[in-house]
């Protein structure tokens, strides 16, 4: 079976990647806010990954060279396959008029939300869909032009000031918040930002949610490696969310939680490079 | 004076500390004939009476005696579809060993190992039953392929439906593959065992999760029937102070990184990890408790298993906690953690409380109650809580018109047909967690019902 075939795979940067995978049944279910899991091969990880587009029995990711897993995925071309790209998992976002939506990202899997998300937002009559994009340097952007074609605006900032506005989208979150009316503002990215957001909309009693990355393992709601507390109460990312108002999430849990397999996944990372460069 | 049981020759306990390899090593055939010859074949065999599928244990356990081992595999597969997983995981003290004759002057026959026996030797022999299938037009999907699922799918196949498994995971076999352990069940046997249905013509379909890649509604119309064997796989917590902390698991997290992803051969072969500290805590005495107590020995770690009743009342298998005390868990009762503390986001202790027993409850065990005062605190680096399990609300949630009973578990009559009258449910999801044989049971009788439902007559 020649199941979840990679049909296109180009650097986005000199971290980031883009994957296109065949996966029919995945993408023809798929809607934004719900993520996938993917397993390079068997013995492999149950990797959740957000989806940027699910399109002609295809759908596409961006990938980020961080740990052991995604150095091994670098590895796999085009006409190579996939053990596994299960899913559409969690919950889908209603796409619904909401009026002026901010959109915010400053990492791979957001980035890919921002896509998803504003794409089938700014297709609703009455919403007015600002998309937000922050990359480290003028070399790192990506995805400019496909998102200023599916928002109403559009906003490029990075950090060194190198590219677009300088700064963080915090920055440009904030100049709205305070300027205009801005109805939901939605992230993903770096969790220390979600919550920089998740106070600042607050302040402005603006309506905000973050989608939540936490490490899972089936992401079918039976580890509950996931947990995540919302008002005090216990909820899984996998199954009741990812997406959850910004301003009940507990981030320092969040946070912490995050951290909790640094250690091993270094070392694997570790040997896998120590492997692949041979003795 | 009888003679005594064929000893169950196991891997020496200093070995097998450091292992994930199966503990017993099975009988020979040599000893599985001595061992069966020790039957008294009882008129009225009270084992069979006592086993929750009621195999025909006197016949095969003769048969074994005679040596005619592929009639004892066609005996043990006329109840029983996977003799090699029931044999090496079954409450057999409660069942059919416990109620054994020979049982009340010395010890009951090794009705377990010489299921397993049966079960490994024809797999071993590649010997199979002679199948004649006529095919009926009828679709059933089953939803779940753990125990009831793979015995209702088999019961229906035979039958000559056409039988389509869903199943959430990338491997089948339910708990079988993500909960219970490789020293316990390899999982090459749960593999051999599952290619069985292949075999018979079962379609199984991996990584299909009804209510999200395939919904409830499409079950529906696209089967005429349909038995929903979804488990008890969502974690219960006991809801106290600190369960965010880094180094709690659920056990079913702790299971599954170890059993259905291989963390204890990461990062050479696999690459899902896991951590382990130097003292471990698993809250709870039931066979799940039991199998996270001795995989985090295999770990490395000092292992307590801390439970708030005695071992009169602990639920796990006799075998188990035998294995487990040789292996060197430490087995606390009447203690009851309340708070899980932590530095820097890290487990550091647990708080707890001992306990006392009161008057029996609901369940009929005494309750157990705290005793006031004796409120202590100890250092422990990672806290597994195995307090029980319950039915996932990702399925339920997403299957509209299935009524629900009291405690969260699919509500059933008692031929197990569903509040959708296509519809047939059983195992954990109505149960809310029992044991593997209790769930084959169940299956088979979905199978009949299914059965019945379809052909309009007794099947």
């Amino acid at each position: 079976m020649s199941n979840f075939l990679i049909t296109e795979k180009h650097d986005l940067n000199t971290q980031d990647y883009l994957i296109e995978v065949e996966a029919p049944h995945v993408a023809e279910r798929l809607r934004p806010g719900q993520f996938v899991v993917l397993m390079t091969h068997e013995k492999g990880e149950r990797i959740p990954m957000s989806v940027q587009k699910a399109l002609d029995g295809r759908i596409t990711m961006f990938i980020k060279r961080l740990g052991k897993t995604s150095l091994e995925l670098d590895d796999y071309r085009v006409g190579d396959s996939f053990y596994q790209v299960v899913g559409p998992m969690g919950n889908a976002f209603p796409i619904e008029r909401y009026g002026t939506v901010a959109w915010c990202s400053d990492l791979v899997c957001g980035h890919a939300e921002n896509y998803a998300y504003c794409e089938a937002l700014s297709r609703v009559e009455g919403n007015h869909v600002v998309s937000i994009q922050t990359f480290p340097t003028k070399e790192d952007v990506y995805g400019e032009e496909e998102l200023r074609s599916v928002s109403h605006e559009y906003h490029i900032t990075t950090i060194d000031g190198s590219y677009g506005e300088r700064g963080h989208y915090i920055d440009v979150l904030r100049g709205l918040l305070e300027t205009r009316d801005i109805d939901v503002a939605l992230g993903c990215g770096h969790i220390d930002k979600l919550k920089e957001m998740a106070d600042l909309t607050r302040e402005h009693g603006v309506k905000a949610y973050s989608v939540l990355r936490q490490i899972m393992v089936d992401a079918t709601g039976m580890c509950g490696a996931c947990r995540v507390f919302i008002d005090g109460q216990m909820k899984l990312t996998c199954i009741d969310g990812p997406l959850f108002d910004a301003h009940k999430v507990n981030f320092e849990e969040v946070i912490n939680r995050l951290g909790m397999f640094k250690k091993p996944e270094a070392a694997a990372k570790e040997a896998y490079l120590q492997a692949r460069e041979g003795p | 004076m009888e003679k005594a049981r064929v000893p169950m020759r196991e891997q020496p306990v200093e070995e097998r500390i450091h292992n994930f390899d199966e503990v017993p090593l099975g009988y020979s055939e040599e000893e599985a004939v001595e061992e069966a010859s020790r039957c008294l074949r009882c008129a009225k065999p009270p084992c069979m009476e006592h086993c929750p599928v009621l195999v025909d244990v006197r016949k095969f356990v003769q048969e074994i005696a005679e040596h005619r081992f592929r009639d004892a595999y066609a005996t043990l597969k006329a109840s029983n579809p996977i003799p090699s997983i029931a044999g090496r995981v079954c409450p057999q003290e409660h069942q059919c060993e416990g109620a054994c004759t020979l049982g009340r002057v010395g010890e009951p026959i090794n009705i377990g190992k010489l299921e397993s026996f049966i079960g490994d030797w024809a797999m071993e022999n590649n010997v199979g039953e002679p199948m004649m299938i006529e095919e009926r037009p009828e679709k059933v999907a089953v939803i779940g392929s753990g125990p009831s699922g793979i015995s209702c799918s088999v019961d229906l196949r035979k039958h000559g439906y056409r039988v389509t498994v869903y199943e959430a995971l990338h491997k089948p076999g339910g708990v079988l593959q993500y909960g219970i352990p490789e020293f316990r069940l390899p999982k090459q046997t749960v593999d051999a065992e599952l290619r069985y249905l292949e075999k018979l013509g079962v379609d199984i379909n991996l990584n299909r999760i009804v209510g999200l890649n395939i919904s409830f509604d499409e079950i529906l119309e696209g089967y005429d029937a349909v038995f929903v064997c979804t488990g008890a796989g969502a974690p219960r917590f006991m809801r106290i102070p600190g369960e965010e902390l880094n180094g709690v698991y659920s056990a079913n997290e702790f299971l599954i990184r170890t059993n259905l992803m291989k963390a204890y051969r990461f990062p050479d072969e696999y690459d899902t990890p896991i951590l382990v500290g130097d003292k471990v805590a698993v809250i709870g005495a039931g066979n799940v408790a039991l199998d996270a107590a001795r995989c985090a020995l295999r770990y490395g770690a000092e292992t307590h298993l801390l439970y708030r009743r005695t071992r009169n009342e602990a639920p796990a298998r006799a075998e188990e906690f035998e294995h487990a005390i040789q292996e060197g868990v430490i087995f606390r009762e009447l203690v009851n953690p309340t708070r899980i503390r932590g530095r820097a986001g890290w487990v550091e202790s647990l708080d707890m409380v001992r306990m006392v027993l009161g008057d029996p409850d609901a369940s009929g065990r005494r309750r157990p109650l705290p005793f006031k005062g004796s409120e202590f605190n100890e250092r422990f680096d990672t806290v597994i809580e195995a307090i029980g399990t319950m039915p996932n609300r990702l399925f339920l949630e997403r299957a509209e018109g299935l009524e629900v009973n009291r405690w969260g578990g699919i509500k059933v009559d008692d031929s197990l047909q569903a509040s959708i009258p296509s519809v047939f449910a059983g195992g954990d999801s109505i149960s809310g967690g029992a044991t593997v044989i209790q769930a084959l049971g169940e299956g088979r009788a979905a199978a009949r019902s299914i059965h019945r439902h379809l052909t309009g007559r007794l099947g």
